[in-house]
């Protein structure tokens, strides 16, 4: 066997191996539902905050713990324990990807991403005189 | 309708420029294919092209010079005028106004490739004919993104001339266009103020240098390949190959810059797509690069070669597609968002991939039979292996980078796991390790056949000073992970190695040392990764004793810490205070000195850091961190949480006033908050001491317990609810210490719910911030490292170049 076949034969496992371990190491998109069936394991759940809900950040108690109330895509709303700070502008977020695991009837996130309407996208023309208040 | 004071000639100038750069491009590309025929039309032909190509250069700049002026002059009839600029933004930012959009960046690009084509017309002699074709195509295809025409109602590009605001699908029904007066009225979208940095005036064209840079191997290839010259065109597509190797590697780098600067994240990498996008390319060039090189010495690897030359620049147009079609999504910071064009993108991705494909297929007798193999000993052969390792490297990347592109092909829902950092890192480390071990030896191969036993001597002065640099530094930082030693080691190899090579080899002759000197600058920016990356020390860990763990032990998510305005507090070897917050335009800054305690015990002021708050009303809070540079580390900060509310209370109150109370109803275990504890309500009591309370013998009192706990102790507070003579009477209970007073209103024997009210001091509202701080140990030493692989790689092309003449 000549050594570029064995550098080949070395290639293609690692490839494989980068697929698979690739694979493997993902979450996944799923709501609440699944997520509370399959407790322990880690999701990317997507939602809305629910506003009407009392949202508590209390930094002066702990810095790292902000509890909201969020809607999944599917309707259903949980609890979150999100072991973080409060995001800034949270409560213009549009939209809201937890990453984290059921616990009990709480779900308990360890990250937070948020799209917000303004960062890219958001404004539309208006006259400057309603804009400089 | 008329409207009143609306440039709109502008408008249609620049649109004949775009129209004139497609048109010109197309016709240079077509007449420089005429031209590489062997006919008598031939010359005639690459006259028409030559002047084709100078008059899509001069429509490119033309189109350049149209848009500035409509930004400069605050044109925002113009939609692209109007989403990117407004009257208040300085004019220093006017350049990056200019490619925060699509086609900005996609005409930066164009840029470059006018400038390199022009280069090429003067140097490429022979080659010129069959290069130019297809940069010339390459350029036709990338001025078709600005023509923003229909073609069976498919629009082909965006045009930054023809799209008014008014005509806007988005915004053609407001109000606003109403008035034919409303050019005077209106302002600006205004620039992203993430982008509103110096990073981002010199990052993008650097690293749109370096994409650009990538389609002259891929060029020289495909013309290689078109023209059965499969060796000739290694040698006039080598310099410009480590070039692109200089340009985008730093064009990378500095994308880290920006982000250590400007962005929150907490680092200069953070493997995020668009920074992988970059990334991946630049190693494939790099393993073109070498693989050039290997070829002009000794002819071999030539298909690998080919192929790493079409990948790389494919991979940049994949880049580009991955970035600008919206498919990250929510993966990624700094995507754009889709204008509509990925479809044509993809077209292009796919027709410069097949083109590549189908002429390395067409030619594959005719690449030569290797009938001798590489000797294992031999230069050639790690040459090779080195290559390969970077390509399989940059497969991972991108592999797990196009995640987003899956999910959408195969229909799955996979999501980017939570430690997606660790993951490519502990990937990534293994080549890492063996790329760096090459560099090191490298050189000290011989082509053909290396005498061992000399090259072990040889190696054995670099091997032995690395290993003590090592030791030395496993010491000092308290490196514990193994692997991070071996790649700790490895990389002190490959720039002790390089540095070994240019003293006792090349004798200290500087300019034969460029290799070298680009070897020692990767070992070290290698280096300053991994230590800055691994022992990034978080420091604002809760010093407090108290919070509530309780909740999270999988989380010890503890990296903030709560500065109240005038505490110190304790922070790795530092105490801090938290002086105030000041507005200057749209930026809130958060003033935090910084101390140490000197041997009298006395305190000493060492430096004070701002991070801000950025605040734009229409795009949102974005918080920008600040950092100290010291030679051996870095102290960076940035403020996660502030309430930006009240603003405009400049003074803390000092007085004793309790604020208004608020009124909890409560069962037993019910936990409320105060600005400054958590309170918990744990039990009633009826039998208890009357004696401290005065109470009659007929009154009924019940005696409620909260525990009370603040970050430091616990407290109890017990309010009494007492009934005397049929009347409520409370007696109130205050904890001192917080400023926090307890009245006891309530009982509901159904439920056992009880009612309080709660007030506060008023001086319990102290401004506060929540603030994230950590040490980047030797970050110094990447800089310093981009900066000597550029100087290097410049070196040994200029020398490259002065030998060829």
């Amino acid at each position: 066997m000549k050594k570029i076949h064995i550098i080949g034969i070395v290639i293609i496992a690692i490839a494989i191996g980068a697929i698979f371990t690739t694979l493997n190491n993902t979450s996944t998109y799923a709501s609440f539902t699944e997520a509370t069936n399959e407790p322990g394991s880690e999701f990317h759940v997507v939602g809305k905050l629910n506003k009407e809900k009392e949202s508590v950040y209390e930094p002066k108690v702990d810095a790292n713990l902000f509890t909201f109330y969020m809607i999944d895509n599917k309707g259903v709303e949980s609890k979150v324990i999100l072991h973080k700070n409060k995001p800034q502008d949270f409560e213009r977020s549009e939209q809201i990807v937890l990453i984290g695991k059921m616990n009990g009837n709480q779900f308990e996130a360890s990250d937070i991403l948020m799209k917000c309407p303004s960062k890219y996208n958001d404004g539309k023309p208006q006259e400057t005189a309603t804009n400089s208040k | 309708m008329e409207y009143i004071g609306e440039h709109l000639l502008i408008g249609k100038i620049g649109n004949i420029f775009v129209i004139l750069s497609f048109v010109f491009a197309l016709l240079a590309s077509i007449s420089y294919f005429f031209a590489t025929k062997d006919t008598e039309d031939a010359l005639s032909w690459k006259r028409i092209a030559r002047a084709s190509f100078r008059i899509h250069g001069f429509a490119v700049i033309g189109i350049i010079v149209t848009l500035f002026i409509m930004l400069m002059n605050h044109y925002f009839e113009y939609e692209y005028v109007w989403h990117h600029s407004n009257k208040a933004m300085p004019m220093r930012y006017i350049l990056s106004c200019f490619w925060e959009g699509q086609e900005g960046s996609f005409l930066l690009w164009t840029f470059w490739h006018v400038i390199i084509g022009l280069l090429l017309q003067r140097t490429a002699k022979s080659w010129e004919a069959s290069v130019m074709a297809t940069i010339s195509l390459v350029q036709a295809f990338l001025a078709s993104m600005l023509l923003g025409i229909f073609i069976f109602e498919h629009r082909i590009g965006s045009n930054p001339f023809t799209v008014l605001l008014r005509e806007h699908p988005e915004y053609s029904k407001i109000p606003l266009f109403s008035n034919p007066n409303y050019i005077d009225t209106i302002d600006g979208r205004g620039l992203n103020p993430l982008l509103q940095n110096y990073w981002m005036t010199i990052h993008p064209p650097t690293l749109f240098l370096g994409f650009a840079l990538t389609v002259v191997p891929f060029a020289y290839a495909i013309a290689g390949l078109w023209k059965k010259q499969l060796n000739e065109w290694v040698k006039p597509a080598l310099p410009w190959a480590f070039f692109g190797v200089c340009v985008l590697g730093v064009g990378v780098l500095m994308g880290g810059a920006w982000a250590y600067e400007a962005l929150s994240f907490g680092g200069f990498w953070a493997w995020d797509p668009v920074e992988n996008a970059s990334l991946a390319p630049w190693l494939t060039l790099v393993g073109t690069a070498h693989l050039l090189l290997l070829n002009k010495q000794k002819g071999q690897s030539l298909f690998t070669a080919f192929f790493l030359a079409i990948l790389t620049f494919v991979l940049i147009l994949y880049s580009t597609f991955l970035t600008r079609s919206g498919i990250l999504g929510e993966s990624s910071v700094h995507a754009f968002t889709d204008l509509g064009m990925s479809g044509q993108l993809l077209i292009y991705l796919l027709f410069f991939l097949f083109l590549g494909v189908f002429l390395l297929i067409k030619n594959w007798k005719n690449f030569p039979k290797q009938t001798e193999e590489e000797g294992i000993w031999s230069r050639e052969f790690w040459m090779f292996v080195g290559a390969i390792v970077l390509l399989v490297s940059s497969f991972q990347i991108m592999f797990y980078t196009s995640m987003p592109v899956w999910n959408k092909l195969f229909d799955l829902h996979r999501a980017p796991a939570k430690d997606v950092i660790s993951f490519y890192n502990n990937w990534q480390l293994p080549f890492a390790f063996i790329t760096t071990l090459l560099i090191g030896v490298g050189q000290f191969f011989k082509y053909k056949n290396t005498d061992i036993k000399a090259f072990v001597k040889k190696m054995a002065l670099s091997f032995i000073i690395s290993f003590v640099l090592t030791m030395l530094m496993v010491y000092i930082l308290n490196f514990s992970n193994n692997y991070y030693t071996l790649l700790l080691f490895s990389s002190f190899f490959a720039a002790v190695a390089n540095a070994d090579y240019m003293i006792r080899v090349m004798k200290g002759n500087v300019k034969k040392s460029g290799a070298s000197i680009a070897h020692i600058g990767f070992g070290l920016v290698l280096l300053g990764a991994l230590i800055a990356t691994s022992k990034k020390d978080i420091i604002s860990q809760n010093t407090s004793g108290k919070s509530i763990e309780s909740l999270g032990k999988d989380f010890s998510n503890n990296d903030n810490i709560l500065l109240t305005q005038g505490d110190t507090l304790t922070m790795g070897k530092y105490l801090v205070t938290y002086l105030g917050k000041r507005e200057e335009g749209i930026n809130i800054y958060f003033d935090v000195d910084y101390f140490t305690k000197g041997k009298d015990g006395k305190l000493q002021k060492e430096f004070s850091l701002a991070p801000l708050v950025q605040t734009n009303p229409r795009m949102g809070n974005i918080a920008e961190p600040d950092t100290r540079h010291f030679l051996t580390f870095d102290v960076y900060t940035h403020v996660t949480y502030a309430d930006l509310e009240n603003l405009k209370v400049k003074k803390e109150s000092t007085t004793d006033e309790y604020a208004a109370a608020k009124n909890y109803t409560l069962k037993r275990g019910d936990t409320i908050f105060s600005s400054n504890a958590i309170i918990i309500f744990d039990s009633l009591s009826t039998k208890f001491d009357k004696t401290p309370y005065h109470l009659d013998e007929k009154d009924i009192a019940v005696k409620a317990h909260f525990s009370v706990l603040d970050v430091i102790k616990k407290y109890d507070a017990t309010p009494l609810y007492v009934i005397h003579n049929n009347t409520i009477q409370p007696l109130a209970y205050t904890v001192k210490e917080l400023g926090l007073q307890f009245m006891f209103w309530q009982i509901n024997p159904a439920d056992g719910k009880i009612q309080i009210s709660l007030q506060e001091k008023k001086s319990n509202t102290r401004d506060f911030i929540v603030m994230q701080a950590m040490i980047f140990p030797y970050i110094n030493i990447l800089w310093i490292g981009c900066i000597i692989m550029a100087i290097g790689t410049l070196i040994a092309i200029l020398e490259r170049v002065k030998k060829a003449k």
